[in-house]
């Protein structure tokens, strides 16, 4: 009876924080806006990108830890204990690991193998590190908010070429993890480093491909454009409350979230595409570093977990972005960003626990042979369908019969011949034929 | 059943396209996430009896730990009498069947001139007897053996650790403890110028009387329901 009310309290708990973080982002930036020009975006550097995001990030850590015990059905990680009298017998769900952990990085020596290169094996965690940051810049994390005449938008930029930029971003991130596996001057990280970057550069394409749809359907390739246009309704209840299907990505464009998130997954280098990394075969490309370094590359792979979010719930589960809203209202919609952003990181995480990895062929028959073909043959459906009712509601319906193929896919039984040949009588009779064996009774059936 | 160890995917719609599969596997990681985050987690020790619908199977050993079974054989110890000292007689039967050979004994004799009734109906005991917790290998013969039900496992303790190897072999002084157990039969009960000890046990090595242990219950079990079994063709 304490554990749910407990959860509960907690869920509502951080809903409330984000609400109020939300809230105080607004304020700062009204009061930088009004100090100098342009200084909303300087504290929107500050709230989204280094709260937000390093906060969310850094948790994920101990969630990662956490929820994977969750899933396995284990206890997980509730021995680090804050030493106060009322929190001594307190697991406090795992949380005292984290200052335990980054204590743990920041003061283990900084190993550096014999005959790497000092110059590149420094740069490369900050390499890997900086673009998958970097990403957030043209992510919209709330309306734009009008208070006493200053318009407040809560994105740090908005250049033109939006989606463009988060390309040209993450095809960077390559750069940090292959330099880590070539100068580390050891042959496992080196096969680690290939690995990634033939993984990334494989996926760049897929990932290009599979957001180009999107960019037909809103014409546009900025970001908060197409987050703003996927707010208005597809179909509206013909009634006086505001109630219809908005003309979210999901709806319109399920075969390309599939394809994006898959593609997205395999940039983010965990499992099941987490091969570059491959803890029980090779350590990966950063098995040489110790300490902070390899806390960078672990905090970017997170980093990347919350961007991918956050460009997924920019791009398929749109917000009403550019109306004119009232601060509170602005604040809570901006929650609901951040809300879904906290959902798609949970979403991320359950299946990286649920799935084994990958097989280095499989990763690239899956890459070339599928996602790419099917990603054309979207771009070429999307047009025809826009072309020909550019209402979008053709493209809807031919996107919720997608969905709903899939849902009778899963929930629908195998076919029947094949669990009879399953049960195959011949075989079973035969081998325990001496032995009469009790059949299950009705009631267990 | 036959299992189609070929798992040939080419087969299935489902699985050719993958993502149903992948779904329903989702399906199954996100309903354990679910219950073991909502659900309180059962503290019974004896995991195959939680009756929570959290699936969490996790003992957490310091604070909780698992009770052993009746028949758990623990650290020896050596059993007193009422009076405090050893049952044991020194027949060098625990040290003669041990196969990891780590009982040694020094056998001490009763003066019969000794006016104590111990020197009338016993001739020995031990002087030093002596285990080698390390050598153990916890078998038990040493207890099956004993005569005198002078040697017991029943601490229900393993071997605490120790810094040195000297400190793991125990002598009387650490052996001897628990509750003192004596026997109807006990020579040290006969009646003083007795030829026959004054009760006839009922049941060859019974129990009856045990001293003031009362470890082990008895409990009387359920009657066995007549076994339902249904035949069928094949299966």
């Amino acid at each position: 009876m304490g554990r749910p009310l407990m959860v509960c309290f907690a869920i509502a708990f951080i809903v409330a924080l984000i609400v109020a973080l939300m809230a105080a982002a607004y304020g700062v930036a009204y009061l930088a806006e009004g100090w100098f020009e342009g200084g909303a975006r300087l504290s929107n550097i500050l709230f989204l990108m280094l709260l937000f995001v390093m906060v969310i990030a850094t948790l994920l850590t101990v969630a990662e830890r956490k929820w994977s015990a969750m899933i396995q059905d284990r206890i997980g990680p509730n021995r680090a204990r804050i030493a106060l009298p009322f929190l001594r017998d307190r697991a406090l769900g795992g949380l005292p690991h984290l200052p335990a952990d980054v204590l743990k990085m920041l003061f283990k020596e900084d190993f550096k193998p014999a005959g790497a290169d000092r110059l590149l094996f420094n740069l490369a965690p900050i390499l890997a590190f900086a673009p998958s940051f970097a990403l957030f810049a043209v992510v919209p994390a709330g309306p734009t908010v009008a208070i006493n005449g200053r318009q407040i938008p809560m994105i740090v930029a908005s250049p033109d070429f939006g989606i463009l930029f988060v390309f040209a971003i993450a095809s960077l991130a390559v750069y940090g993890t292959s330099l880590a596996g070539w100068s580390s001057n050891s042959k496992l990280a080196l096969l680690g480093g290939v690995r990634a970057s033939s993984q990334m550069i494989s996926y760049e394409v897929a990932l290009g491909l599979s957001l180009v749809g999107m960019m037909i359907v809103f014409s546009t390739v900025q970001l908060p454009v197409m987050t703003d246009a996927q707010a208005r309704y597809l179909w509206q209840a013909a009634t006086d409350f505001d109630f219809g299907l908005p003309a979210w990505g999901i709806f319109l464009q399920p075969l390309g979230f599939v394809l994006f998130f898959a593609a997205a997954f395999a940039e983010t280098k965990r499992a099941p595409f987490d091969v570059p990394e491959g803890e029980s075969e090779i350590i990966g490309y950063f098995v040489e570093y110790s300490g902070m370094k390899f806390g960078m590359f672990m905090i970017s792979e997170f980093v990347e977990v919350v961007v991918l979010s956050g460009v997924t719930a920019a791009i398929f589960f749109g917000l009403p972005l550019f109306e004119e809203h009232p601060w509170l209202f602005g604040t809570l919609l901006g929650s609901v960003f951040w809300i879904k952003v906290v959902l798609l990181c949970w979403v991320q995480l359950m299946i990286r626990w649920t799935f084994p990895r990958f097989r280095y062929d499989q990763i690239q028959a899956l890459g070339w042979k599928r996602l790419l073909p099917v990603g054309l043959a979207n771009v070429f459906l999307t047009g025809a369908l826009i072309l020909w009712d550019p209402s979008l509601r053709a493209l809807a319906s031919v996107g919720i019969l997608e969905i709903a193929t899939l849902l009778v896919l899963t929930f629908s039984r195998r076919a029947p011949e094949r669990q009879s040949s399953l049960a195959g009588g011949t075989h079973s009779s035969s081998a325990h034929g001496a032995l009469p064996q009790p059949a299950p009774s009705a009631g267990q059936r | 059943m036959a299992y189609d160890a070929s798992q040939d995917p080419t087969k299935d719609v489902r699985e050719r396209i993958y993502i149903p599969e992948l779904l329903r596997g989702l399906a199954v990681t996100t309903r354990h996430f679910l219950l073991n985050l909502f659900r309180d987690r059962d503290k019974n020790t004896s995991v195959v009896d939680r009756k929570s619908a959290s699936l969490v199977s996790t003992v957490q050993y310091p604070e909780e730990r698992v009770t052993y079974p009746p028949g758990y054989r623990g650290l020896h110890r050596l059993v007193p009498r009422e009076d405090g000292k050893p049952r044991c007689v020194a027949c060098y039967m625990c040290a003669t069947v041990c196969p990891a050979q780590c009982i040694y004994i020094e056998a001490g004799e009763y003066d019969p001139a000794d006016p104590a009734p111990d020197s009338r109906v016993i001739e020995k005991f031990p002087t030093k007897f002596v285990i080698d917790e390390l050598r153990c290998i916890v078998c038990g013969f040493c207890v099956e053996a004993c005569p005198k039900d002078a040697i017991r496992m029943d601490t229900n303790q393993h071997t605490p650790s120790e810094y040195t190897r000297p400190s793991f072999v125990y002598d009387i002084p650490k052996l001897l403890k628990g509750p003192p157990v004596s026997h109807p039969s006990d020579p040290w009960f006969r009646r003083s110028g007795s030829e026959e000890p004054p009760y006839q046990p009922v049941e060859a090595h019974s129990r009856i009387g045990e001293g003031r242990s009362e470890s082990h219950p008895v409990k009387s079990l359920p009657a066995p329901a007549a076994p339902v079994v249904r035949f069928s063709k094949g299966g």
